[in-house]
């Protein structure tokens, strides 16, 4: 069931709008995009944002209540859209292999964006590469170690009692080498995963 | 460009004779007010316009006082409330093949509901060889601007009936809004006698057939020039004989007569407008007006005149529904009806559509092998050079 449509798209990242019935998806959690091509696009949401649909009409402080807007003002709800930015970071190819690298193309511009299920984490992990273009070459806008304690949050409830505990540390195992041993750094990070 | 050097020297005197034109026209309004109270006898004042035949255009009082003045009621909780507005791209007499577009944008609120509003705009291409060649200008030889206002028109209220039947709810008070006025007098500068009687005739089959189905249907128009009720005074102060007071009414508008007259949330009697064209018009669609005073920003009232076919005044509470619903609409708007700024929103062509609209037109005849034709001096206009 896609839950919005790519509206720009680049190797890098893609900008989504979400769909009006739809739950927007969480921040740091994993979206695909199926291509025509067959291959799957991954891309983490490093972004979320809600706003006018016209460029020319900004939403204004107007004293009512959401029942009353619904009544008397419904337009000024169907003005409003939730937006949200992607970071590419993994796709798997027409074979069904995954490659923790960015895809040799695009996500199409109007594809539709699925929410991948929680699982989806026991397929994006060893070696965790993907968490090495997050580290290294991170989106500006985006506090990068907010989005990583969501990545490693993930990464732990996505996987079965037994091996969850493993896989994160083997995550943070490989967090720890990228963040040069900034122990600082790696400490706030987990402190605030669970 | 514009050289302000120039125009300060212009600006210089606009204040002061800003000045000058308020207080002579506090001083008709002074006058105006005067003469309102003074009229009695409407039954006699209407044989005194029937007999001074004034050349100025004058609004008939419906009801038996002049100085009625009606409190309107609360809108009912839940109504339907549909309303268009439109726009076009005029034929550029720069562009061949000569064509042009209608734009209208319609929105339906169900009021007071949890229902999903419909907003949406409907573009309208007309390109056609014969349906262009029957509007052309005959010295113009070109499709004249008021020409595509009247089509224009039209659109809108034939699109406005088609939302009206798909909105409308059983068991709940419908009402249909327009901006602007509903008197066609725009159509009287065509200068093509047929093609007028034919708008006439389809815009007065259009009200027909929203009086059939029972849709009250009215228009908005925010700070009125007209002075078709004062024009009625100025025939009861003898502005029409032989001598004639020495300050006439004339210049001063009915909004600013009725400012001074109705609080907000009030609103006048009824009046049939005089305007020539009205004649043109089956009985029943003749138009009727009232002024209310609707509130503004900063707790000001303001002063619109809503116009309505005649069968909408008889219909009881119909006029009623109508006020309360722009009253309403207007305390969400701002004091503008929100339905209506909602309609205009739809319908508008900003200018970076109108260039796509064009880069379109020059892609599809490119695609056919056909060169778009634009004369040198609007290629010169669009990208001026260094």
């Amino acid at each position: 069931m896609p839950i919005g449509e790519v509206i720009e798209s680049s190797t890098r990242q893609f900008a989504a709008e979400v769909y009006r019935d739809q739950v927007p998806p969480a921040f740091g959690s994993w979206v695909q995009v199926v291509q025509p091509d067959g291959r799957t696009i991954y891309g983490l949401v490093s972004h979320v944002e809600m706003g006018s649909v016209e460029p020319g009409r900004r939403p204004m402080a107007l004293g009512r209540s959401p029942d009353e807007l619904r009544r008397e003002m419904p337009q000024v709800l169907e003005l409003i859209r939730t937006t949200f930015r992607a970071q590419v970071l993994a796709y798997e190819d027409t074979d069904g292999r995954i490659h923790q690298t960015l895809p040799p193309y695009p996500a199409g511009i109007h594809a539709f964006v699925e929410a991948c299920p929680p699982e989806i984490v026991q397929r994006l992990g060893r070696p965790y590469d993907f968490l090495r273009t997050l580290v290294q070459s991170p989106d500006a806008a985006v506090p990068v170690d907010d989005l990583l304690v969501a990545v490693l949050r993930q990464i732990y409830t996505g996987h079965g009692d037994p091996e969850r505990e493993q896989a994160l540390i083997e995550a943070g195992r490989v967090l720890s080498r990228l963040l040069r041993d900034d122990h600082e750094r790696l400490q706030a990070i987990l402190r605030r995963v669970v | 460009m514009l050289d302000f050097v120039r125009l300060q020297q212009q600006l210089r005197g606009f204040a002061a004779y800003q000045q000058q034109q308020r207080d002579l026209l506090q001083e008709k309004l002074q006058a105006a007010l005067d003469a309102w109270q003074q009229v009695g006898d409407v039954e006699a004042l209407l044989e005194e316009v029937e007999r001074a035949r004034p050349s100025w255009l004058v609004a008939r009082p419906l009801g038996e006082r002049l100085q009625e003045r009606v409190r309107v009621p609360s809108r009912p909780a839940q109504v339907t409330v549909v309303a268009a507005d439109g726009s076009q791209i005029f034929p550029d007499r720069h562009v061949e093949p000569p064509c042009f577009l209608l734009n209208v944008g319609r929105v339906a609120f169900q009021l007071g509901t949890h229902e999903p509003v419909r907003l949406e705009s409907i573009p309208r291409f007309c390109f056609r060889q014969e349906e262009v060649q029957a509007l052309l200008d005959d010295r113009l030889e070109s499709i004249s601007l008021e020409i595509v206002s009247a089509l224009r028109d039209e659109f809108e209220l034939e699109a406005l009936l088609e939302l009206a039947r798909a909105a409308r709810r059983a068991e709940r008070p419908l009402v249909a809004l327009l901006d602007g006025t509903l008197i066609r007098w725009m159509i009287r500068r065509l200068h093509q006698r047929e093609l007028e009687e034919q708008f006439i005739c389809r815009y007065v089959a259009l009200l027909e057939q929203f009086r059939r189905e029972r849709i009250p249907v009215a228009s908005y128009i925010s700070m009125p020039g007209g002075a078709e009720v004062v024009n009625l005074l100025r025939v009861a102060r003898g502005e029409c004989t032989p001598e004639p007071p020495s300050l006439s009414l004339d210049g001063l508008a009915d909004r600013l007569l009725f400012s001074r007259l109705l609080r907000s949330g009030e609103r006048s009697g009824l009046f049939l407008s005089g305007s020539h064209i009205q004649r043109a018009y089956a009985e029943p669609h003749r138009i009727v007006c009232t002024y209310l005073a609707v509130p503004g920003p900063y707790g000001q009232a303001e002063i619109a005149r809503i116009e309505f076919p005649h069968w909408v005044a008889e219909e009881d509470g119909w006029v009623d529904l109508v006020c309360a619903v722009l009253l309403k609409e207007c305390e969400k708007g701002n004091g503008y009806p929100m339905v209506l700024a909602e309609a205009h929103e739809q319908a508008v062509i900003r200018a970076p559509e109108r260039e796509a609209f064009y880069e379109l037109i020059g892609r599809q005849l490119w695609r056919s092998g056909m060169p778009v034709g634009q004369s040198r001096k609007q290629v010169s206009k669009r990208r001026p050079v260094l």
